[in-house]
């Protein structure tokens, strides 16, 4: 045997050696499970012994956060879960089922306690807030249908807010709330509206769920979360606002916002709805205006004046992009056009938001820009195609040329060769 | 030899013009009229050329030397092969100089040489309008030697190198339509290659060569590599053998020598190539400025736009693949028939004129004709589904 193959087998000596007192060292270490029951297995930390005969609930209190944070069976519904026997585990403070009218006070417990929530930068206003909202209220007066704390963030199954699997995570909000608000038989018992369906229909729940917009409305944004209540007529405009400031801005500064206060008209949904609100569309402009107004009133007759302003500037836009998709097709440089009909498109865009003025030449402040940049840029490319036309005059030059130059090299075809 | 010339009365010696002493000098060193000889087989000389004797000496026996009327109309095709072939690798080299054969790339410099680059765009119309003349030119002088049974012997090779030359032309536009990366070259080159891949045994070799059943990247390259090097070469080769065994077996239709209203000299023979060539770029000149050719937008593999069609010349087998019943293979398998036919059956039809006679081959060959046309038709107006 050769030198090197005893130092082999010697490396793989000490290698299994280590390796067993590795495997030694974790199993000394490994923590010691609950055991001296022949469901050791299901007897965890957190449910104790509860989960031997709640199987069910233990799944669905350990899949939530609050497993991790020593919340256990006992600290919501009191009792005893170092037993299995059935009358001292469900002896002494225990509640069974915790009745719907305390659940809010339950949860407050903790979920109010300043000094418990600070490690986890939770906030400790929601109680506060419940007792403020519609459904608080309403809970207050002895209403047992209304949503408390367990129907929207659920019982032992409880995910944290930034979990996509979360019921309140900002996608499932909608469906979350819509198990009440989208109930038929329950609105209809309510009698209240269905604003789930409608907020389906919606421009806000197409941004959110078909295109992926997270920052899309969904009914807390507007309602409020755990204080939720439908907001004033007076505030819509602050409501809406929020996010279309700038249409809220030009819809101050128009007639409209002090008649409609003044006559309690709902402001923005007047025109654009409330839960099924739809996306912008131009001909509204023209068709909305008689909703309110009578069809033969000069007011109407101020929409189809904005409109006619919007389509005018958009028609120049159109041929202008016409034009540099055809210089595009040469191709010419037209990066600085591109940036132009973009430009243009956004005064466009603006005039649209001043139709909240309600008043055309603010708006037509706007389209005249959009349709100016427009046919700069159509009288530009004309003028470059007209150039480009007139430089195809060079072949008369050069024509010419060959021809000259044909007639002199057939005159010296034809001479004939010196002796 | 000496820089002066003596005088044919043996007068006082007179100094020769600079030009021809500085040809002296040079063939002291290297036999230029051993590179002068090279031109005959390009069609530009048609005598033979004595290497032995200077340059000047051997010029001025061709010079002298009356000729029977060559390379009129009738030969006017061969010599545009060779013609625009020469202005093609020209605008070609240019037009190398600045494209990058990339997938970002090509499309954003074949814009550039056109926006960008000064005469750019005349530089790359005349290459596109040098392709479709070329093209053209090879098609019919193949349907002018069949027609004038210029296949018969002693022309066999002269007619396989014809099918051979609009083979590579083929493959030349082929390749290079794909070049620009455009929406519409992408387009086409793909449809052109779920054609060309559906024939039996040809079709995967050409996969294998290009790289693929998809245009990809890497099938620009080799596109590119194939457009620029490898069909160059063949082409030049196939113009070699044609002029090569012109000389050998003589014009088509030989003027009688004897009729001296057909006589002509070099001179003048050189000087008519000059005034057809120029008449020759003259044209294409007016073609690229007049009829320039559009981009339609970088290549988008994602989106394939409405209504693409393959190459015009392929329009008719893309008929054939789309709407013949039956496995793919079988269409292919017909396609690479006709293909196959085209150069093998008229010599057949000519050793064995008991089989099938010269105006039988004619009937059918205006039938498939016919029919390609139909098929042509079918192909660009039927819209695929």
């Amino acid at each position: 045997m050769s030198a090197r193959a005893g130092f082999a087998r010697m490396l793989a000596l000490a290698a299994a050696l280590a390796l067993s007192a590795e495997a030694a060292r974790a199993a000394a270490t490994a923590p010691v499970p609950i055991t001296g029951s022949r469901v050791g297995r299901i007897v965890t930390p957190t449910a104790g012994r509860c989960g031997v005969c709640h199987p069910t609930e233990r799944v669905a209190l350990e899949s939530s956060p609050h497993a991790r944070e020593d919340v256990r069976c006992t600290s919501c519904h009191g009792g005893d879960d170092t037993t299995t026997d059935e009358k001292r585990a469900h002896g002494g403070d225990f509640t069974g089922k915790v009745d719907r009218g305390t659940v809010p006070r339950m949860c407050a417990r903790c979920h109010a306690d300043e000094k418990r929530m600070r490690p986890y930068d939770l906030p400790v206003d929601q109680y506060a807030l419940y007792q403020q909202s519609r459904h608080g209220q309403l809970l207050a007066k002895g209403d047992r249908q209304v949503a408390v704390c367990s129907d929207c963030h659920g019982a032992h199954d409880i995910l944290a807010v930034a979990d996509p699997a979360s019921r309140v995570y900002p996608t499932n909000i909608p469906r979350t709330c819509g198990r009440c608000h989208g109930d038929t038989t329950l609105v209809r018992q309510r009698h209240i509206k269905n604003a789930y369906a409608d907020y389906l229909t919606s421009v806000h729940a197409h941004q959110l769920f078909d295109l992926g917009n997270m920052r899309a409305p969904t009914c807390v944004s507007c309602h409020g979360v755990h204080g939720a209540t439908p907001p004033d007529v007076a505030d819509i405009t602050k409501v809406c606002g929020r996010c279309h400031t700038t249409e809220r801005r030009y819809f101050i500064a128009g007639p409209h916002a002090a008649k409609m206060a003044e006559n309690n008209v709902p402001a923005c949904i007047a025109c654009h709805g409330n839960h099924a609100v739809e996306a912008s569309v131009v001909t509204r402009l023209a068709s909305n205006c008689e909703k309110c107004h009578e069809k033969g009133d000069p007011q109407v007759a101020l929409g189809a004046r904005m409109l006619d302003e919007y389509k005018t500037a958009q028609t120049e836009i159109d041929k202008a992009e016409k034009l540099i998709a055809e210089a595009d097709a040469v191709p010419m440089q037209t990066e600085d056009y591109h940036a132009r009909v973009e430009e243009a498109r956004t005064y466009l865009r603006e005039a649209m938001t001043a139709a909240h003025t309600v008043q055309p030449e603010v708006v037509a402040s706007f389209t005249l820009r959009a349709r100016s940049v427009g046919e700069e840029i159509q009288d530009e490319l004309t003028h470059k195609f007209a150039n480009a036309r007139m430089s195809k005059l060079g072949l008369v030059v050069f024509w010419f040329y060959v021809l000259v130059t044909l007639g002199i090299l057939r005159r010296y075809r034809n001479r004939r060769p010196r002796a | 030899m000496s820089t002066t010339t003596q005088d044919p009365q043996g007068g006082p010696q007179k100094p020769l013009p600079w030009h021809w002493a500085a040809v002296a000098w040079l063939e002291q060193r290297i036999n230029l009229t051993e590179i002068f000889s090279i031109l005959t087989s390009f069609g530009i000389v048609y005598t033979p050329v004595d290497t032995r004797r200077p340059l000047r000496e051997a010029m001025a026996e061709i010079g002298a030397t009356p000729l029977v009327s060559y390379a009129r109309w009738p030969q006017v095709l061969g010599l545009l092969t060779a013609l625009l072939f020469a202005l093609e690798a020209v605008t070609g080299v240019l037009l190398a100089f600045y494209y990058h054969p990339t997938g970002e790339g090509a499309y954003a410099s074949t814009e550039g040489i056109v926006r960008d680059i000064p005469l750019g765009w005349f530089i790359h119309q005349m290459h596109d309008w040098g392709a479709y003349l070329l093209i053209a030119v090879v098609v019919l002088r193949v349907v002018r030697m069949f027609w004038h049974r210029l296949y018969l012997a002693p022309r066999e090779v002269l007619w396989v190198s014809a099918v051979m030359l609009m083979w590579v032309v083929l493959q030349l536009d082929f390749t290079g339509r794909l070049l620009p990366y455009d929406v519409t070259s992408y387009w086409s080159a793909m449809r052109g290659l779920e054609i060309v891949c559906s024939q039996p045994v040809v079709g995967p070799f050409i996969s294998f060569v290009l790289g693929g059943h998809v245009i990809t990247e890497n099938v620009l390259l080799r596109s590119y590599v194939l457009h620029v090097v490898v069909l160059p070469l063949l082409y030049l080769i196939g113009i070699y053998v044609t002029f090569g065994t012109m000389r050998r077996i003589g014009l088509s239709v030989p003027a009688e020598g004897g009729d001296p209203a057909n006589a002509t000299t070099w001179r003048k023979h050189t000087l008519d190539f000059v005034i057809f060539q120029l008449l020759l770029f003259a044209g294409l000149v007016t073609l690229a400025t007049l009829l320039p050719f559009r981009f339609h937008g970088p290549a988008d593999p994602y989106s394939t736009p409405p209504g693409t069609h393959p190459a015009w010349y392929l329009l008719s087998a893309y008929t054939i693949v789309q709407y013949l019943p039956g496995p793919g293979w079988i269409a292919g398998l017909l396609l690479l028939l006709a293909g196959l036919s085209v150069p093998i059956v008229p010599l057949w039809s000519a050793r064995n004129p008991q089989r099938l006679s010269d105006t039988r081959l004619r009937q059918g060959a205006i039938a498939l004709f016919a029919v390609w046309c139909v098929l042509t038709l079918v192909g660009a107006f039927v819209v695929r589904k």
